[in-house]
């Protein structure tokens, strides 16, 4: 994309440096701390995966790490089978054992997935440990061997070769990951889960994910590590080392391959550079971590990265060639969305009590109600935020009441949100993107529909900033283009107006005529009733969770019914002044 | 007693308030009203310094409020009554109402005081070892209108105390806000969206629209008015020459 | 049967310490959501201040006690000034983050001070020849028995504390809902910093009881610290009541374990109890369901 061409400098950069390097490091000693230093690296790489794109904590790094460092060990020494067949054995087991810890994303997440990995990492330590039979116990393996690749790796030299070679493809690879669709959906899921969910992502699908990518990737490492030393001992793999791969991370600046490589090389080095002083060191470097979390979020790379932004100016996308295709297929109106007999209780309290509503193809269709009155409820019920306690939801004629939000998204639903739930971090252009990954095809159906989308809200001139640095009113329309850019049958705006000002709520209505005439339908829960009068063509009113009024604007805003939910119940008011007179 | 004047506030990059104009005075109840995302809960947290304005100035007896915390205004006497109740779930009523008095250090005052507002709320004193989290709604509001009042504020400000609640305990609600100005001699700042009862109970009233004021008057006349409707219902938004009409009343 | 007693009486004892250390993380996790990585290194701290404080300069055992909580107190409120301060209104993950940064820079601060031998301290009470007390086959170590009373003072004060004076209602309130604290007036950064200084003394306390059994060495932290966490969510996230039983319990299950089932594995039962909560119950005994995510 637009990082072209200071990808392919990157890249030629460190091709050349994986040449160098073996060459001008001369000593045993110095080449020895390149392998380490690659090892390391790559499994650096693979908390970049789960923890810089994803966001998922993990301090169990070690542990898969270690698994490719024993299936290697194992396999050349105990069982005599060759190096290219006990690593993919090793790899597979990562693998799979990384599936099973990114399960439990499926009920845990934050402190309690924490929790989860660092018990995970001290029980494969205890049975490193324990397990003498299979592990040798605290003493280890030896005699390791190490792959044939074009010539046995006997010295240290090609062996340095070997693994920086590995490292730069890993990290070419993992490079190629963050702008592909499965990457952007991972930053998603970071940033946003509820927002990614209800843009067609399959969050737990993308944590299983993550974690297995990172396992493997460490056990990569865990492999090139046992073969380089030749042997390996369970105390490399405990909680420690794990801490040791974040701070890494931390230290490099999580997102970036170059970062994570950064602090993968630092912090091996560091250590023996600083051999005299190495318990202060160890002291410096949590105190390091302290303070990078607090001054440096981005990491050292992502420092000097703020530095270079001015030099990668990436171009803008390119136009679309079609114009965004809203507004599905099916006739004008017939019914797309039903609500029958909707129910949500929250213990006690009935925020959505028995609420009917149709919602035809191609009108738009306003839900309001004073506060409380149940329409962000209905409109979390809807789209799959939660589950109904009773009663039913029919979209394009299948029910979806209790049904997962990204696979209903996926259905042809899209939704904004109240508070805005942009991706902060990601640009304008990917946000866009996300949001036309839901409707399927190849990366550049994608692309295209994501330019279609920008252009009719007006925004390709902003596509590269950060959504964070943008003006509020900018971003509410950021949100409306990423959930156009799948395509929907069916949009739900929650609030849309809120917190804009004149000009901007005029923009907003203008936008939704033109949604309008090109046959798109749209549900609108909105406060501002002069823009539910100039755009609905329905209304639908709540109070205490149940309906009160429906009908064409004319009729619902007049309706004393209506205006007594809204400004009180004159006669109760006149009752009490009659009191006090 | 309190004026606001043209003040601007927001959160971030949006505004909330852009230039809104207000007085209280000693003794009065004062109406706040308009729809939701109007403004009013930030007109509160702006005088009860959990926001603060980017322009324009807020005065209490006279001082300015500045940029003061939460826990010196209410050392002036402004005691805020937030949206949703907020009482303490894990804490009974009677620790919740003795809260309220944190910054009074006068026991026996303190004392005579609770003793007052369970006179004041008999529902409360059946209650008084309840958890906050086992009382209802209406009960729930009553706490946290007593411990409001617990610390003996001169300005009381109440966010939307009859959100949520069954109409009978809305009259009832409206009748303790009655109660306490009349008796207590309480100047109340009153943020409702339900118009009606609150200009029932107030002697004046604001209406907000989109972070202005849009409408102000004597609470019969506002009752009256159908343009409150309209700043309701009717979404009188871009319409500038009917703001300036009310401005002229 | 004196044998089920007496690993009874131990287990409850070594249940008592993982109880403080594990009351301590829930404190602060009550009154600021943060998940504090770096309490187990609150004991390893206090008991190397003791240690320090009485070989080191001399100075009478219980007297060095004290001081070297006044100590443990400083530490607790540079820790909530110059860690939690600054990340309170970052999400948790920089948090969580930092708080391990602090574990290792107390870790090998401690290894670079004091060095890696394991050092000794002695027991609270020193009489006797076996510095215990046999009964009815029950041998009962003092210092055992002095960490469950003090445990059991502890505890007891505590509640004391937080139901019956202002102060602890101002401190539960700051928990249960921080803005609405300030605006009654009470001092919130106040409130929360003295949870910090009384966790941190909690820690350090449990550290200076365990010393005399277990040595005093700059890792003692990581082990007891990751089994108080065991605890805390056993015994449910944010409970005291969980933190106190889960951790009585631990001890128990821990020590009839070590003698039934296997020695070498007895640190595994605490963190085979944690996954096991987590994946089946993550709220614990006393918790409530662990928040839905809208």
């Amino acid at each position: 994309m637009g990082r072209g061409r200071s990808g392919a400098a990157a890249v030629a950069l460190g091709l050349a440096l994986v040449a160098a390097l073996p060459f001008a490091v001369t000593t045993r000693y110095g080449t020895n701390l390149l392998i380490l230093a690659a090892a390391w690296s790559i499994s650096t790489l693979g908390l970049t995966v789960l923890l810089g794109y994803t966001g998922q904590i993990s301090l169990a790094q070690a542990t898969f790490f270690g698994i490719g460092a024993y299936a290697v060990a194992l396999g050349t020494s105990r069982w005599g089978i060759d190096w290219w067949l006990a690593l993919p054995i090793g790899l597979a087991a990562a693998g799979a054992a990384g599936v099973v810890l990114g399960m439990t994303t499926l009920k845990l997440g934050g402190h309690y997935l924490a929790m989860v990995t660092i018990c995970f990492q001290i029980i494969f330590s205890q049975i490193a440990i324990n397990w003498v039979a299979v592990t040798g116990g605290p003493d280890g393996i030896s005699g390791i061997r190490r792959p044939r690749f074009l010539v046995p790796l006997d010295t240290a030299q090609q062996y340095a070769w070997f693994a920086l070679g590995a490292l730069f493809l890993v990290g070419v690879a993992v490079w190629l990951l963050k702008d592909s669709a499965l990457g952007r959906s991972m930053r998603a899921v970071r940033e946003n889960e509820l927002a990614a969910e209800a843009l067609g992502v399959d969050s737990l699908r993308v944590k299983v994910t993550a974690f297995a990518l990172s396992a493997v990737i460490a056990a990569l490492g865990g492999a090139l590590y046992a073969s380089g030393f030749r042997y390996i001992s369970p105390d490399t793999f405990s909680l420690d080392q794990s801490i040791e791969v974040l701070a890494m991370v931390l230290a490099g600046g999580s997102e970036a391959v170059p970062g994570s490589i950064l602090g993968g090389f630092l912090l091996t080095f560091l250590p023996e550079w600083l051999r005299d002083l190495k318990n202060i060191y160890l002291v410096v470097y949590g105190a390091v971590i302290i303070l990078v979390i607090l001054f440096m979020p981005e990491g050292l790379w992502g420092w000097a990265r703020l530095a270079g932004r001015r030099l990668a100016r990436p171009a803008p996308p390119r136009r679309a060639r079609r114009p965004l295709a809203v507004g599905g297929r099916g006739e004008a109106g017939e019914p797309i969305l039903a609500l029958e007999n909707l129910g949500k209780h929250f213990g006690g309290l009935k925020a959505v009590d028995g609420v009917d509503l149709t919602v035809r193809r191609g009108e738009i269709h306003a839900l309001i109600g004073p506060n409380g009155s149940g329409k962000t409820t209905c409109i979390n019920l809807i789209s799959g935020l939660y589950r109904p306690s009773f009663g039913g939801i029919r979209f394009l004629g299948r029910e979806v009441a209790g049904v997962r939000p990204n696979r209903i998204a996926r259905r042809g639903m899209a939704r904004t949100f109240q508070n805005i739930r942009l991706f902060r971090e990601l640009t304008v252009w990917e946000n866009v993107l996300v949001g036309a990954q839901r409707a399927g095809g190849g990366e550049r159906a994608v692309r295209e529909r994501a330019a279609a989308a920008l252009e009719f809200v007006g925004l390709p001139a902003r596509a590269h900033e950060r959504c964070r640095n943008l003006p509020y009113g900018t971003q509410k329309l950021v949100e409306i283009a990423r959930a156009l850019a799948g395509t929907p049958e069916l949009l739900l705006l929650d609030e849309p107006a809120a917190g804009l000002n004149q000009t901007e709520k005029q923009e907003l209505v203008d936008l939704l005529r033109r949604l309008h005439a090109h046959g798109l339908t749209m549900l609108l829960v909105e406060h501002d009733m002069s823009l539910v009068n100039q755009l609905s063509e329905a209304i639908t009113v709540l109070n205490f969770g149940k309906k009160i009024s429906e009908g064409k604007p004319g009729d619902v805003l007049a309706d004393p019914v209506v205006v007594e939910a809204y400004l009180g119940n004159r006669d109760a008011a006149l009752g009490l002044a009659r009191e006090h007179a | 007693m309190l004026e606001l004047t043209d003040v601007h506030a927001g959160y971030g990059h949006v505004a909330a308030l852009r230039g809104v104009s207000l007085a209280v005075r000693e003794g009065e109840i004062v109406a706040l009203l308009g729809a939701n995302g109007a403004g009013k809960s930030t007109t509160l947290r702006l005088i009860s310094g959990l926001v603060h304005p980017t322009q324009g100035e807020a005065t209490f007896a006279g001082r300015p409020l500045r940029r003061l915390p939460p826990e010196a205004i209410i050392r002036l006497g402004i005691a805020h009554v937030p949206e949703g109740r907020r009482v303490f779930p894990g804490l009974t009523v009677r620790e919740n109402m003795r809260l309220g008095a944190a910054i009074r250090r006068d026991t026996s005052g303190i004392a005579a005081d609770m003793d007052r507002m369970f006179a004041l709320f008999p529902d409360l004193a059946r209650l008084r070892g309840a958890l906050g989290w086992t009382l209802s709604g209406g009960q729930q509001q009553m706490l946290a209108i007593a411990r409001g009042l617990m610390a003996r504020p001169r300005l009381l400000l109440m966010d939307e105390p009859s959100l949520g609640l069954a109409p009978i305990l809305v009259q009832s609600v409206f009748r303790t806000i009655e109660q306490i100005n009349r008796e207590l001699g309480t100047t109340v700042l009153l943020v409702e969206q339900n118009a009606s009862m609150a200009l029932r109970v107030a002697a004046r009233g604001y209406v907000l629209e989109t972070g202005r004021v849009a409408l102000e008057g004597a609470a019969g006349e506002l009752l009256r008015n159908p343009e409150v409707r309209e700043a309701y219902l009717g979404g009188r938004g871009a319409d500038r020459d009917a703001v300036d009409r009310s401005r002229a009343h | 049967m004196a044998v089920v007693g007496q690993l009874a009486f131990t287990g409850l004892a070594i249940g008592g310490v993982y109880a403080l250390i594990a009351l301590g993380i829930v404190l602060i996790y009550r009154a600021t959501n943060v998940v504090n990585f770096a309490q187990g290194e609150f004991c390893m701290l206090g008991a190397y201040a003791l240690v320090f404080l009485w070989q080191g300069a001399g100075l009478d055992y219980f007297l060095a006690g004290a001081v070297a909580l006044v100590l443990m107190a400083v530490l607790g409120l540079l820790f909530a000034l110059g860690l939690y301060y600054p990340l309170r209104n970052r999400s948790f993950l920089p948090v969580i983050i930092a708080t391990i940064g602090a574990s290792i820079m107390f870790q090998n601060g401690a290894l670079a001070v004091f060095g890696p031998s394991p050092e000794k301290v002695r027991p609270v009470i020193e009489a006797g020849p076996t510095g215990g007390v046999t009964l009815g086959g029950v041998f009962f170590d003092y210092q055992y028995v002095v960490i469950l009373g003090v445990t059991l003072v502890l505890v007891v004060t505590q509640y004391a504390f937080f139901e019956y004076t202002l102060l602890g209602k101002k401190m539960q309130a700051t928990s249960q809902d921080k803005d609405m604290a300030r605006l009654l007036g009470i001092p919130v950064t106040l409130m929360i910093a003295l949870t910090f200084v009384y966790s941190t003394v909690l820690g350090g306390l449990a550290g200076m009881l365990v010393g005399p059994i277990y040595f005093v060495t700059h890792k003692m932290g990581a082990v007891l610290g990751l089994k108080a966490f065991a605890v805390t969510i056993a015994g449910g996230f944010g409970d005291v009541r969980g933190a106190v039983v889960g951790g009585l319990s631990l001890g128990v299950i821990e020590t009839f374990g070590a003698a039934y089932v296997s020695v070498a594995y007895k640190d595994a039962f605490a963190f085979l109890l944690l996954l096991v909560f987590l994946l089946i119950r993550p709220q614990g005994i006393f918790g409530e369901k662990v928040a839905e995510k809208a």
